[in-house]
């Protein structure tokens, strides 16, 4: 189980890094963000990639760290980049398994 | 591992995924009516920002009564983690566990000296309605299985399928316990707005931080208990996928219901408990139950 709370405690951190990090970036009242943040994206397909198919506790921590902080973002930020990143990752995870 | 070490790691996995899971519950409910709602680590912020804020104590409280019942509340529900997903043990503990927890939000408000908190303890009282449904849905896993031990219950399932499909009214009254404790229920009568927060209402500070801590908990210890005794042997991940789905339903179910007065949260409970309970009866005595 110290792997699980290894992971969920990362998720964690990296929610919380994100919202103050989007909070400094962005300090307007609330909007629906349209545009897609290529940044972003990469880090959050870089990230659950890692969390869900590096199979090492270490990487999928720090995927998990990754995946938090878009996944975290202020309301109305990380929303699309966090969904594609999540499609990205169990994509992988599923062809992975399909071909070993 | 060492069972202490595993007993704190099932903790702050509990603590941690619970307030996640609320915090979840939160942004459903606002996405249902319109709100943008807050970020999902919310209630995790929420929980800790508490620990660090000033403690005051008033005048009317009783006091060692007042500190102490937080300290209990906190103590029971992780009692509920170390007979639950730490040991596999009973689930008649579990459901005493649950009863205790009836009692510490009765005492909770009694012991603040506010009108808020002293009808909110009169609630808690109506609200124990919802143990008869968990009670007889204990029952009735047992009258199945033939045991009340968690660990043989999953055995159990593993072997025949998971009960849902045996008993699925008596999963249903469980489900309703569940609606019950989810924030902004339909039947949460203990915290209405007309009570500010109820039975929480005195309690400031760390105070209200080990409250949070019990509350993030108990959440977790519910869905697990739900899970494992009707959706039989599931892994981490179908654990997960279990608890965001009824996080999902119950935040669903409350955004779009409004509160009911304490009398009709009652027999809305009483019914349909006394519903599946009478229809679990009748497929037992039909067949329809192997």
């Amino acid at each position: 189980m110290l792997d699980y709370m290894i992971y969920i405690l990362a998720f964690a951190v990296g929610s919380i890094l994100g919202l103050v990090y989007s909070y400094k970036q962005h300090g307007e009242p609330f909007v629906a963000v349209t545009e897609f943040n290529m940044v972003m994206a990469v880090v959050s397909i870089f990230g659950w990639c890692l969390a869900f198919c590096s199979g090492n506790v270490i990487l999928s921590a720090i995927g998990f760290l990754l995946g938090g902080f878009v996944m975290g973002e202020r309301p109305g930020y990380g929303r699309k980049e966090t969904a594609v990143g999540l499609i990205f990752a169990i994509g992988l995870f599923v062809l992975l398994k399909l071909t070993v | 591992m060492n069972l202490m070490a595993d007993i704190l790691i099932q903790v702050i996995i509990a603590f941690l995924a619970g307030s996640l899971l609320l915090g979840l519950h939160r942004k459903v409910m606002a996405r249902v009516q319109k709100r943008p709602g807050p970020p999902i680590v919310q209630h995790l912020i929420h929980s800790l920002k508490f620990f660090f804020k000033e403690t005051a104590i008033p005048k009317t409280v009783s006091k060692v009564f007042y500190i102490g019942i937080v300290f209990i509340l906190a103590l029971i529900w992780i009692v509920g983690v170390i007979v639950g997903p730490v040991a596999h043990d009973s689930l008649l503990i579990l459901f005493g566990v649950y009863a205790v927890y009836k009692i510490v939000e009765h005492n909770s408000g009694s012991s603040s000296g506010s009108p808020y908190g002293k009808l909110s303890c009169v609630r808690a009282v109506l609200s124990a309605a919802t143990e008869l449904p968990l009670f007889a849905a204990i029952v009735f896993v047992y009258l199945i299985t033939g045991t009340m031990n968690i660990g043989e219950i999953i055995t159990y399932q593993s072997a025949h399928g998971p009960l849902v499909f045996t008993i699925p009214l008596a999963a249903l009254m469980f489900f309703m316990l569940i609606i019950t404790k989810s924030p902004y229920s339909p039947f949460a009568i203990t915290k209405d707005k007309v009570l500010i927060s109820g039975f929480e209402t005195e309690h400031f500070g760390f105070l209200r931080g080990f409250m949070n801590f019990s509350e993030a908990i108990a959440w977790y210890v519910m869905l697990w208990v739900f899970l494992t005794i009707f959706f039989g042997p599931l892994n981490a991940v179908g654990y997960l996928i279990g608890m965001i789905v009824i996080t999902f339903i119950t935040g669903f179910i409350n955004a779009a219901t409004p509160l009911l007065s304490p009398n009709h949260s009652v027999m809305t409970q009483i019914t349909i408990g006394a519903i599946c309970f009478f229809g679990t009866i009748l497929m037992i005595f039909t067949g329809v139950v192997a």
